[in-house]
């Protein structure tokens, strides 16, 4: 049940064009988002698994906290 | 009843509006400040936008009680229509008639803020400026209506809302900053990001680390002084 959805992974994808570099995504989810020097955000591809609980809420802080609603969570089936 | 006659009423709806004017001036100041990403360092900036959101729900709920103790309070009668539909109080037609824009305003300010995720962004960014106007007449109506507000504390306090709120205003259209200013230093969160990232999670990662490409940091699509500084 609760294993089966955990299953696989997600990313924190983000839309370039809505992104207006706010930057509290970073804040948010420090692990998953890291800024460049313009203060754009540069998030990893690679899938986190959904069981890492605390990457999770993190990246949904992060979504909930931006400022042009840039970010979303996209599930992927496997986590690498 | 006991309570529609007595005073008490009447007295919280004069102490509400004050405190209702004041909140919204802060709500006011905190959105400027989160628009002009103010904070990184000593303050998250993400903090000061959940101070934003929050301090918005607290004034929302004062307003109600302002509102609420105004119709029930027999002192006055303004009519249950005069909360939404301007001009049809019998007491101090137009300052009143004030009131209701500013709270129709700010309602629809309010309704489309708790349904942001199921607008798109620049339709909430569009009607998330009338806060400002809303906020412009709510203090007319303060200083119109305000039993309290023509002298002492109460003027005072109207004048400092209103200039903090005017500041706010010039700071937040002239002091824009052109989209990203620069990097924050992140929240108290979390240490300032190593080049490499080492956290625990990392050592799962297989993968080497991945060249940025244009997607990612979506800056080469940018001109640094475009055409958006300005408010549109």
């Amino acid at each position: 049940m609760g294993m089966r959805r955990r299953s696989g992974g997600f990313v924190l994808a983000v839309n370039p064009i809505q992104c207006d570099g706010f930057g509290h995504c970073a804040e948010l989810a420090p692990d998953l988002v890291h800024l460049d020097e313009w203060g754009y955000p540069i998030i990893d591809k690679t899938p986190v698994a959904l069981s890492n609980l605390s990457a999770l809420e993190s990246a949904r802080l992060a979504v909930r906290g931006c400022p042009r609603q840039a970010l979303r969570i996209e599930r992927v089936s496997e986590a690498s | 009843m006991v309570a529609l006659t007595s005073p008490y009423l009447w007295y919280t709806t004069r102490a509400t509006g004050l405190v209702t004017l004041l909140l919204f001036t802060g709500v006011l100041v905190l959105g400027s400040l989160v628009a002009n990403r103010v904070g990184g360092a000593a303050v998250g900036r993400f903090e000061l936008s959940e101070l934003h959101r929050s301090l918005s729900m607290v004034a929302v709920i004062f307003l109600v009680i302002h509102i609420a103790t105004t119709v029930i309070d027999s002192f006055v009668s303004t009519g249950l229509i005069s909360v939404i539909v301007p001009l049809t109080s019998a007491y101090k037609r137009v300052p009143v008639a004030l009131g209701s824009v500013a709270f129709d305003l700010i309602v629809a300010v309010w309704i489309s803020s708790l349904l942001k995720t199921r607008l798109s962004n620049e339709t909430w960014r569009f009607i998330h400026w009338f806060s400002w106007l809303g906020w412009a007449i709510a203090v007319v109506h303060a200083f119109m209506t305000g039993s309290d507000a023509r002298s002492g504390v109460g003027l005072a306090l109207v004048l400092v809302c209103a200039l903090a709120g005017l500041l706010a205003g010039l700071w937040r259209f002239f002091a824009r900053p052109a989209r990203a200013a620069g990097r924050t230093a992140l929240s108290p969160l979390s240490p300032a990001p190593a080049p490499e990232p080492a956290s625990p999670r990392d050592s799962r990662r297989v993968t080497p680390p991945r060249e940025r490409t244009v997607a990612d940091t979506a800056f080469p699509r940018r001109p640094v002084d475009d055409q958006r500084r300005r408010p549109r």
